[in-house]
């Protein structure tokens, strides 16, 4: 047993509200740059929708992840005798039209236009080459079902649902969508970094942060092709690639990430896990249906002296095996289990997870028209029982969140179901009926945990949403400088000299 | 606090100072006038001469690959000298009568510009008014030269055993290469006859033009190495042509412009077959086009 730490964020995805705050957030501090002005490394997808860059999860075209080749696992992009070709011409490489182009708008035309007949307007102009541009999309432009037809339709998660029922998801009764903010997965087994011919990606021991060193970064955006999750974007201005970097700065002064922090609907969730490195080649590499409990198995639990003795021979120290033990994100992958990565197929084994979205829930036919009233709880009951007759298909949800395996998906959902069947018995009928009980039985949950888990969604305070332990960089510094020779000189140094006046 | 400086404030001390900055700077001027050319030894002019002169020229023991310098003040005006050694080219290059007639009977061999600096003309000037003769460098005579060896080492094959750059860097003979050599410097493909045996081995023992010299510093050929070149040269004076590397050139042209003109001409071909954007291919399917892009 190797056991390493790593900071995992939770996004309960029946929390959020798809205000971008969260992308704003992100983009006002890191990627608000010429050449940046394209990435989000934060972005808020609607589902179904094809998300960004467009279409994203069609790996027959983009090539992303890993692939199980005769038990092996081997990038999909290309081996590496293919990949010595493709160096200078990569057709898997996303172009700037699979993102979008940046715009802005002439708004100084709105005060210096000349005097004319019209009114003047502010006409979109490219970020990327200054001239007027006929807006074709951008980051989020099937936003809340917008271009349905072109957009939603083209989901690739509704590839192998049944006809019918994709036609029924564009009847007017029955449209549902919710969204999904994504970020770099700081995976276990990244592909970006396989895929570097220059070494230049690495994931940090401390907390698990996936990052690019730029001055090993060559350009090859090799790493660009290879991130299933099109998370690693590359700037035309600097000629480097750049990616999510979990806002580290933040996390080593004890502040929640600039996405996290700022989110409206406090969906997000942060905490150490400890995982079991040596389980990282085995659990990657198993069938389909078994990857989330091998995902799972590979978690581990913070409680067990076993973990916490080989923790300790790792060097990991009290206060983060204390923060592990009080992490939301334990509770939410291993002890509810009901928060799952996304898209394991790809085996990049994600460390950001989701809890899969419950509202709306479920539609009844009446009189051959649907009844959208949904606040009866015996229709909660009904949908426990026949979680077909939920508005977004359940095999939907399993290709996003369980590579397929609708099982998985079930118990999760049948686990939020019941604590609000519970919850509402409790708080609304001020008693909790046998009937409740049951319910939360047959979901394998108890009642303590339906009201921990009522808890941690609904009442949390930030302290235990986001706990982190302490990064003790003062130590890191003083091990290399010394402190005083810095004293009165901005950080630790310049890189670059600032120059007056720019 | 006011600091008081005690040696200044007597009148004594203060002429003692002054007397001492003049007594610095008078020994200074000394020694500055002791470094000017006015004091130029006939000695310092033998060294010159035998590192830089005597592999082409010799006082009174008869021409080499230059005139012999027996008396060539008494021939030539002092002042002329002066400018020829200082700066040939440009002198060869204005078209003068003497300048030109030595060219003529020399082989077409210009004298090089050696780099001297004035005081050093000058320093060379007193010892050519001494009438002191020098012999032409009589050395051992070289070993026997293997051709095979001595276009190995032009073309850089064989490596020179100081480390030197081979020849091939910045010269040209005959046919070397399907491209030529170097242009920096000279085609070589007739040095042997225009310098004889003596004169080019001289030039390669003791190089007289300075790009040279700063290359072969601490790089000198060794005897063998000289033997084996010289041998090299006298076959390609026999059978080689002059000019080949510039046909080459051309040769070299139209391939460059045949190959990228193919290039193009596949890239034209498949530029437009690029791969579709999905983002692009979603909107086609559902009958959007832009403005600008349809
Ligand atoms: S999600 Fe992040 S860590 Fe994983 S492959 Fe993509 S860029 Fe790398
Ligand atoms: S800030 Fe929070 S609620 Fe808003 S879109 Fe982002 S994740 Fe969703």
């Amino acid at each position: 047993m190797d056991v390493r730490t790593h900071m995992s964020m939770i996004f309960h995805l029946d929390k959020c509200i798809g205000c971008h705050t969260c992308s704003v957030a992100c983009k006002n501090l890191w990627t608000d740059r010429k050449g940046a002005e394209y990435m989000w490394w934060n972005n808020v997808e609607t589902r179904p929708g094809t998300g960004f860059p467009t279409q994203w999860e069609n790996q027959e075209h983009f090539r992303g992840g890993w692939e199980r080749k005769k038990g092996k696992l081997d990038l999909k992009l290309h081996t590496r005798l293919e990949g010595i070709f493709k160096l200078f011409y990569n057709p898997s490489l996303p172009g700037l039209r699979d993102y979008y182009e940046p715009f802005t708008f002439d708004y100084q035309n709105l005060f210096n236009s000349p005097k004319k007949d019209v009114q003047p307007i502010a006409e979109p102009i490219s970020m990327i080459t200054g001239d007027p541009i006929d807006i074709e999309t951008g980051p989020n432009w099937d936003d809340d079902l917008g271009g349905s037809n072109i957009y939603a339709k083209n989901d690739v998660n509704l590839e192998d649902l049944p006809q019918e029922v994709r036609e029924q998801m564009n009847e007017l009764e029955r449209l549902v969508f919710n969204y999904l903010p994504r970020i770099c997965n700081h995976c276990l087994n990244p592909a970006c970094v396989a895929a570097c011919p220059s070494g230049a990606i690495y994931k940090r021991d401390e907390d698990g942060v996936v990052l690019v060193n730029e001055n090993d970064c060559r350009a090859w955006r090799m790493c660009v092709a290879a991130c299933p999750y099109k998370k690693v974007y590359y700037n035309w201005n600097t000629g480097k690639s750049e990616k999510c970097i979990l806002c580290f700065p933040r996390m080593e002064t004890g502040q929640a990430p600039a996405c996290a922090h700022s989110c409206v609907g406090r969906i997000r969730y942060m905490g150490v896990l400890l995982y079991d490195a040596d389980q990282i080649p085995t659990a990657a590499n198993v069938p389909d249906d078994e990857l989330i409990a091998a995902h799972r198995e590979m978690i581990l639990d913070p409680f067990d002296p076993k973990v916490i003795a080989a923790a300790k021979e790792n060097g990991i120290g009290d206060d983060w095996i204390e923060s592990a033990q009080n992490s939301p994100a334990y509770k939410f992958v291993k002890e509810w289990e009901i928060a799952l990565p996304l898209h394991p197929e790809f085996r990049t084994m994600v460390m950001m997870y989701y809890i899969p979205p419950l509202s709306p829930v479920v539609s009844v036919t009446e009189k051959s028209l649907f009844r959208l009233d949904l606040m009866q709880e015996d229709y909660d009951f009904e949908l426990f029982d026949r979680l077909d007759a939920a508005r977004l298909p359940i095999k939907y949800l399993a290709n996003l969140f369980s590579a397929g395996d609708e099982g998985t998906i079930r118990t999760v959902l049948r686990k939020l179901l019941a604590v609000r069947i519970y919850m509402r018995r409790k708080t609304v009928h001020g008693k909790v009926d046998s009937v409740s009980r049951k319910t939360l039985a047959e979901a394998g949950l108890t009642e303590e945990q339906a009201i921990d888990m009522y808890k941690m969604t609904t009442l949390p305070t930030m302290e235990e949403r986001f706990v982190f332990p302490n990064y003790h960089r003062e130590m890191s510094i003083k091990a290399i400088l010394d402190p005083l020779t810095h004293k009165g000189e901005v950080g630790l140094g310049y890189i670059q000299q600032p120059k007056r006046g720019e | 606090m006011e600091v008081k400086h005690k040696i200044w404030n007597s009148v004594g001390g203060r002429s003692f100072v002054i007397l001492l900055l003049s007594g610095v700077l008078l020994i200074g001027s000394f020694f500055q006038a002791a470094a000017s050319p006015g004091f130029q030894s006939s000695d310092e002019g033998k060294d010159i001469f035998e590192k830089n002169c005597v592999s082409c020229h010799s006082i009174g023991e008869g021409s080499l690959v230059g005139p012999d310098l027996e008396g060539v003040l008494d021939r030539r005006d002092r002042d002329w000298v002066r400018d020829f050694i200082t700066i040939p080219d440009q002198i060869i290059v204005s078209g003068d009568p003497i300048a030109l007639e030595l060219l003529t009977e020399f082989n077409n061999i210009p004298m090089p510009n050696l780099g001297l600096t004035e005081a050093e003309v000058e320093a060379l000037l007193v010892f050519l008014e001494g009438g002191e003769s020098v012999a032409p460098v009589a050395d051992a005579p070289l070993p026997e030269g293997n051709l095979d060896r001595g276009s190995a080492f032009f073309t850089g094959e064989d490596v020179l055993e100081n480390g030197g750059t081979p020849c091939i860097a910045c010269h040209t003979v005959g046919s070397v290469g399907p491209f030529g050599g170097g242009n920096l410097g000279p085609d070589l493909t007739r040095v042997y006859g225009r310098f004889g045996e003596a004169g080019l081995t001289g030039v390669i023992k003791d190089i007289a033009f300075p790009t040279m010299q700063g290359i072969y510093v601490d790089k000198a050929l060794t005897d063998q190495e000289i033997a084996d070149l010289l041998t090299f040269f006298a076959t390609v004076d026999a059978e080689g042509e002059e000019g080949v590397a510039d046909s080459a050139t051309t040769t070299f042209w139209i391939i460059g412009l045949l190959g990228s003109g193919i290039l193009f001409g596949i890239m034209a071909f498949y530029w437009p077959r690029q791969r579709e954007t999905l983002s692009d291919r979603l909107r086609r399917d559902a009958g959007i086009t832009s403005r600008r892009h349809s």
